[in-house]
């Protein structure tokens, strides 16, 4: 028997999932064509499974260079009647901003899907802005799943609704979708394939001040037929109990919380609960039809009163005397919690909670101090912890001849590298969005006057690294850019990207160097380091510190667990390093403290290598001032 | 019918938490059960706290196991025991792999590691139900350290899961290479033989 997996064509069978694999298999169910994105947890899942049954689907599927040109690419398809989705994490949104506003005016014909996926609590992200007001600005509707099953039926159901209405939908997805795990039944996979086909027509697509003018009513007007159909959606169900007088409206995730909260104060049949798959725009006739039915509404959603705004809104306008509460009991920060929905239905019900939540807190408060500090950390072999320890040895002889009390700073980026912001490297002084290092180091250079070092990754450099390096050129800004290449989009799972020379579907491709971009540029100080070459990288980044204007350095060494499983492929052994006793002085720990690599520990007293966790990158070996560490 | 089983495990990242709720969830699914589930993850796998959530049955719809409320704990790694501490119940079962993992901020001097006692006295405060064992050792017994993982899913299935042993066990099979199987379940059968052992 074949293995089932998310492309198999088993309409009715069951398969356990990640919730982006959900995701992807609504994308294959409905039949779309291109699909391109930019890796972002927690979407990127999503795109690799796509793109590891393209061809077999006959479907495009790409990594875009960013988030602006993976909406114009899936935008241009929907034009073109083919149906389309464009995938990016919530702060990828931001990235195509641009093009997304003016999406509204223009609709859909292929029918056209924004895959956001937003990170409450950002647990890998810089913030955890709510995307439904980007779609409430650009007048774009929001399908958000409670569940992985309902996720890939949404995703399914998505391209026809956008098809229906000739609009672009927002798909808002969280971290505790895409990277939830379940259980979900297949359905029927779309096999229509259609030619794309392009008709000009200026009034539509010429976005000039008249066809502003003209597109605008024309968006509101589709937009007031889809805020009357989602009454009819089946992603929106209202279930009223007899003589209820709390009601709950709960949007995507917060349903599942809500309905277990219900059940654990057993209180199935005592509360009414309408629960909302399109906060934007709300049901609104079910909306009245529970607030004319209770005397109390607890609005359960994550992050943002966004849901509460409108539902007060529609009470309001219609003069409802009903209490409604949302963010005065639950938090605007973080993900919602069944435990949190419990306790805030329990308050306002004055049930008591199942379990003494104070008692467990105590406990939990009791433990917190035993607990170590496991902050994720560059693997062992990494190469950005040569090049930190580099740019850190380099910029500090620099900044000393300049004064005593001179420190070098460091603007840093998104990816694997900022995790240097940790001790021992500390060698990221500020991360706010991709490409943001280059950009604050533009700024930085007229303001101060310490060595500037700024890094990014060679992923994020391609992404949008390039505009602040060409205004460093432009503006004359003192700065050394350091591009970190470890050929790979790392931090989200080695993704290709236009430096690695192949594409999301495995072919060959054109591959861009970073330094042949920075000459291009105009940089005149541009060279190439190998990091574990330490010494030259050292004296390489001192050179281009001290070079008066824009100084490139491109920092290359593979990914250290690429490089691993290359190494594998190979059948070639990992030589890991030792600790020679003899030579080594169990006081001076310089390893260790100047690196902070896992694989170097302390047994008793003794400085020791874990062979099971050294790659034989041989870093500490070079940083050793007794020469103690040796090659096994 | 199963209305609600909760598994919480964790460990180190590159420990292979998330490879056992891989297995658990598509044996539950060829159980004919309902699963739900959910990791926290640090901002990048190797080296962080790991917790993953695996949930059974129909009364289940977050991913994530409420407060209070796990049936079966499986930590990789004492400490991360205790960084979980706030799921147990009086009634949870912990299973506990001995072998301790230091983190590079103790090396560094920026954190310190509690001792194995320190550890065991909080988790009795929260649950009567604590079972050792050394799986790390147990996993070289079977012939390769990796197999820690599939140790403590034996050592599970021994206190007794609404999926079946047989179900798991084709599991396993199914999901390694040839080559490698049959140690992952002599490693299973370890943990299995164990745990009862030590029940008992």
């Amino acid at each position: 028997m074949k293995e089932l997996t998310v492309s198999s064509d088993a309409p009715g069978k069951r398969l356990f999932v990640l919730g982006n694999e959900a995701i992807a298999r609504g994308v294959i169910e409905a039949g779309v064509q291109v699909a391109a994105a930019y890796p972002g947890t927690p979407s990127s899942e999503v795109t690799e499974t796509l793109a590891g049954v393209a061809k077999e689907l006959d479907m495009y599927v790409e990594w875009s260079t960013n988030e602006k040109v993976a909406f114009e690419v899936a935008l241009a398809a929907s034009i073109c009647g083919v149906r389309a989705l464009a995938s990016m994490k919530h702060v990828g949104v931001n990235v195509a901003h641009d093009p997304l506003m003016t999406a509204g005016y223009i609709g859909a014909k292929g029918g056209f899907v924004l895959l956001s996926a937003d990170d409450p609590w950002a647990w890998s992200s810089q913030n955890e802005q709510d995307n439904r007001y980007i779609a409430l600005q650009a007048y774009i509707p929001i399908l958000e799943p409670s569940s992985v099953q309902e996720a890939k039926d949404m995703m399914a159901d998505a391209f026809n609704l956008s098809e229906q209405f000739r609009h672009i939908f927002m798909f808002r997805s969280v971290t505790r979708i895409g990277h939830a795990r379940g259980d979900i039944t297949l359905g029927e996979i779309s096999r229509e394939r259609r030619k794309g086909h392009f008709v000009k027509n200026r009034s539509w697509l010429v976005y000039t001040p008249r066809e502003a003018r003209i597109n605008k009513p024309l968006m509101l007007e589709r937009f007031e037929t889809i805020k009357k159909a989602v009454n009819t959606l089946t992603y929106n169900q209202l279930k009223l109990a007899g003589g209820a007088k709390l009601g709950i409206i709960a949007s995507g995730l917060s349903y599942s919380y809500a309905l277990e909260a219900v059940n654990w104060l057993g209180l199935e049949d005592k509360v009414s609960v309408l629960k909302i798959g399109t906060p934007h725009p709300l049901p609104e006739e079910m909306v009245l039809e529970l607030l004319n039915s209770v005397k109390e509404v607890l609005v359960a959603e994550e992050l943002d009163p966004f849901v509460e705004l409108h539902v007060k809104a529609i009470a309001g306008g219609h003069n409802l005397p009903v209490k409604i509460h949302g963010k005065d009991l639950l938090p605007r920060i973080g993900e919602l919690s069944t435990r949190k929905l419990t306790e805030a239905i329990a308050k306002l019900t004055k049930v008591k909670t199942p379990v003494d939540f104070t008692a467990i807190d105590k406990l939990e408060q009791e433990t917190t101090p035993l607990l170590p500090w496991r902050p994720p950390a560059l693997c062992p072999g990494c190469p950005h912890r040569a090049s930190h320890y580099a740019i850190r040895v380099a910029s500090r002889r620099v900044a000393r001849e300049l004064g005593k009390d001179i420190e070098p700073v460091y603007p840093g980026d998104i990816g694997c590298y900022n995790l240097a912001y940790n001790p021992p490297q500390e060698a990221s002084d500020t991360t706010v969005c991709m490409g943001g290092s280059f950009g604050i180091a533009n700024g930085m250079a007229h303001v101060i006057d310490a060595p500037i070092v700024a890094h990014l990754g060679d992923s994020t450099f391609f992404h949008s690294g390039i505009p602040p390096l060409v205004n460093a050129v432009y503006n004359k800004a003192n700065i050394t850019m350091m591009i970190l290449d470890n050929s790979a989009t790392a931090m989200t799972g080695f993704q290709p990207h236009p430096g690695t020379g192949y594409t999301a579907m495995g072919e060959e491709a054109v591959q861009l160097k970073p330094e042949d971009v920075a000459r291009a540029c105009g940089v005149k100080f541009v060279e190439v380091v190998d990091p574990f070459d330490l010494k030259k990288a050292t004296e390489t980044i001192e050179k281009a510190i001290r070079f008066e204007g824009p100084a490139v350095v491109v920092s290359r060494h593979l990914c250290a667990i690429i490089e691993q499983r290359e190494k594998k492929k190979r059948k070639e052994a990992v030589v890991p390093y030792r600790v020679d006793p003899a030579k080594c002085n169990d006081k001076c720990n310089a390893c260790i403290e100047l690196l902070g690599c896992p694989a170097l520990i302390k047994e008793g007293t003794k400085t020791v290598i874990d062979n099971s966790l050294c790659n034989g990158c041989g870093l500490c070996a070079q940083v050793c001032p007794h020469k103690a560490i040796v090659l096994e | 019918m199963v209305k609600e089983f909760n598994i919480l495990i964790n460990g180190v990242g590159g420990q292979g938490v998330i490879l056992m709720s891989e297995l658990l969830g598509r044996a539950a699914v060829a159980d004919n059960l309902r699963v739900r589930g959910s990791e926290i993850l640090g901002m990048a796998v190797r080296g962080g706290s790991v917790t993953s959530s695996i949930r059974l049955g129909d009364d289940v719809y977050g991913p994530l196991i409420p407060t209070g409320k796990c049936q079966a704990m499986v930590s990789m790694e004492p400490s991360e025991a205790l960084r979980n501490i706030s799921y147990l119940s009086e009634s949870s079962l912990v299973l506990l792999n001995t072998a301790v993992t230091i983190p590079f901020t103790v090396s560094i001097g920026e954190s310190s590691y509690p001792s194995l006692e320190a550890i065991l006295e909080k988790l009795a405060k929260a649950s009567e139900h604590i079972v050792q064992l050394d799986a790390s050792q147990l996993a070289q017994e079977a012939g390769n350290l990796l197999t820690t993982n599939i140790v403590m899913l034996g050592a599970l299935f021994s206190a007794g899961l609404p999926i079946k042993i047989a179900t798991i066990k084709e599991t396993i099979q199914a999901h390694f290479p040839a080559k490698v199987a049959p140690v992952n379940l002599k490693a299973f059968d370890l943990g299995y033989e164990a745990c009862r052992q030590a029940v008992k």
